[in-house]
């Protein structure tokens, strides 16, 4: 009702009640005049005796807050008279749920290609270390005439083992890449298209199956993976040796190469791979006097 | 003093307001006399009355999911009387907010490995544009954060379960 000769509009509070709205009108900060929705919703709900109450024990902070928060739950019950409040709460933990969820899939995939990158990383540094190693090898061939071909002979077996690593690592992994970017791209659809609802199937499903094709084509390349392994393994020990000990070791190697295991040639050839230059030059002194 | 053959406990609403609790009460079927403190709550904070109006307009089969919620907010009201059942509304959209976060930076990560296991795999002929995976889109409203949801129900406000203006105004009033 709004006041006689006042400049200010009754409070929706009291515009509801009928009465008069003074200016010490404990509910007329919270309850504009415009919008008288407003409190009646939150006087259907709690009724302006319990809302007094409720601001009673409460300093002038606390009343806007608390005001604020009885006025949200009012409205929300006017919308959903039967759960109230309950129902956003169910609402937002669903989606907490959804949330989680889908980190989990993605931090799974994420998880995947790390795992496959450093998978990646260490084959490519072991493929660089058998190059260096065949084409050094190589070089030496032509300073070397018949130690150096049973020294060649001997490095064929490594050196040949190198193309079979690097044909079966060419083609295991195209397969093996492939079956990932299909079930990655498989994966992206559902996202695309916003279906959330079968997306965690899908993804789990396709991980799976990324997971699957990864376990069927690892085992041929953790094979041969440790063959170079083993052959890079053998490289940082000879580096300690001394240089001079290590070419007549070599030399040695050389002249039993023929009966030498694989492990004892794979020594020489990295002994002669290091000391390239020293080597050829003891082969010319010893070439002589031969 | 008559006694009855079958006597039946007041409920804990008739039990509280001292009052004979009649064969159509309509709290008996939902304050059992074991729960007093479960009616003393949505007393204190709605009033009997206004929990009865309420009622008369929710159907038989409905009134007591409305009974249960109305003791969850009362009983969160009696502990917080400012936030109430509303502090737990906030605390929560902190989480998917938060979860909102992570997934972002989750997904960022994700396309990153991806784009470049397919650029080193597959090597694009000239010409053929390579279709990039795109993050998930998310709605976003007015500042909000909000997934795909069974309801077309919107939050109505920002991460705070209100508005921001002075006047405590209630949102889509």
């Amino acid at each position: 009702m709004t006041l006689k000769g006042g400049t200010s509009q009754a409070c929706a509070a009291c515009k509801y009640q009928r009465r008069r709205c003074s200016s010490e009108c404990p509910l007329a900060p919270y309850f504009p005049p415009d919008k008288p929705k407003m409190f009646q919703n939150a006087h259907k709900l709690f009724g302006v005796s319990n809302i007094l109450k409720i601001l009673k024990q409460l300093n002038t902070v606390q009343k806007m807050e608390a005001m604020r928060s009885i006025i949200y739950q009012a409205n929300i019950r006017d919308k959903f008279p039967v759960h109230g409040c309950c129902w956003v709460i169910a609402q937002v933990q669903y989606q907490i749920q959804q949330a989680e969820e889908e980190l989990y899939v993605v931090l799974a995939q994420v998880a995947f290609f790390q795992q496959q990158q450093q998978q990646q990383q260490q084959e490519t540094d072991n493929n660089h270390n058998a190059n260096d190693s065949a084409s050094q090898l190589q070089a030496l061939s032509l300073f070397h005439q018949e130690a150096p071909v049973n020294a060649a002979a001997a490095a064929l077996p490594i050196a040949s083992s190198y193309p079979n690593v690097a044909a079966a690592y060419s083609s295991g992994y195209p397969d093996h890449k492939d079956n990932l970017v299909n079930s990655f791209w498989v994966q992206q659809h559902p996202y695309v298209n916003g279906n959330n609802n079968s997306s965690s199937n899908n993804n789990n499903n396709n991980i799976s199956m990324a997971m699957q094709s990864q376990m069927v084509s690892s085992p041929q390349l953790i094979i041969q993976q440790e063959q170079a392994q083993e052959y890079y393994e053998m490289h940082p020990f000879f580096d300690m040796i001394d240089d001079r000990q290590s070419y007549i070791d070599s030399k040695e190697a050389y002249d039993s190469s023929s009966d030498s295991s694989l492990k004892d040639t794979t020594q020489s050839v990295k002994h002669v791979a290091d000391n390239e230059l020293k080597s050829a030059a003891a082969c010319f002194s010893l070439t002589s006097v031969n | 003093m008559a006694s009855s053959s079958s006597y039946t406990s007041p409920c804990a609403a008739c039990k509280f307001l001292r009052r004979k609790c009649m064969p159509g009460c309509i709290f008996a079927p939902y304050f059992p006399p074991e729960e007093p403190q479960k009616f003393a709550n949505v007393h204190k904070i709605f009033g009997a009355s206004n929990v009865t109006k309420l009622l008369n307009e929710l159907l038989p089969h409905q009134r007591e999911d409305a009974v249960s919620s109305l003791a969850y907010e009362a009983e969160a009201r009696v502990r917080d009387p400012v936030y109430g059942c509303v502090g737990a509304i906030t605390f929560l959209q902190r989480q998917v907010e938060r979860l909102q976060k992570e997934l972002d930076s989750a997904n960022s990560d994700l396309i990153r490995y991806a784009c470049n296991d397919i650029q080193s795999s597959l090597p694009a002929p000239p010409g053929v544009n390579l279709v990039h995976p795109t993050v998930p889109t998310r709605q976003r409203h007015e500042g909000e954060i909000f997934y795909q949801t069974p309801s077309s129900f919107q939050f109505p406000y920002s991460p705070l379960p209100w508005n921001e203006s002075p006047s405590g105004g209630g949102g889509n009033i």
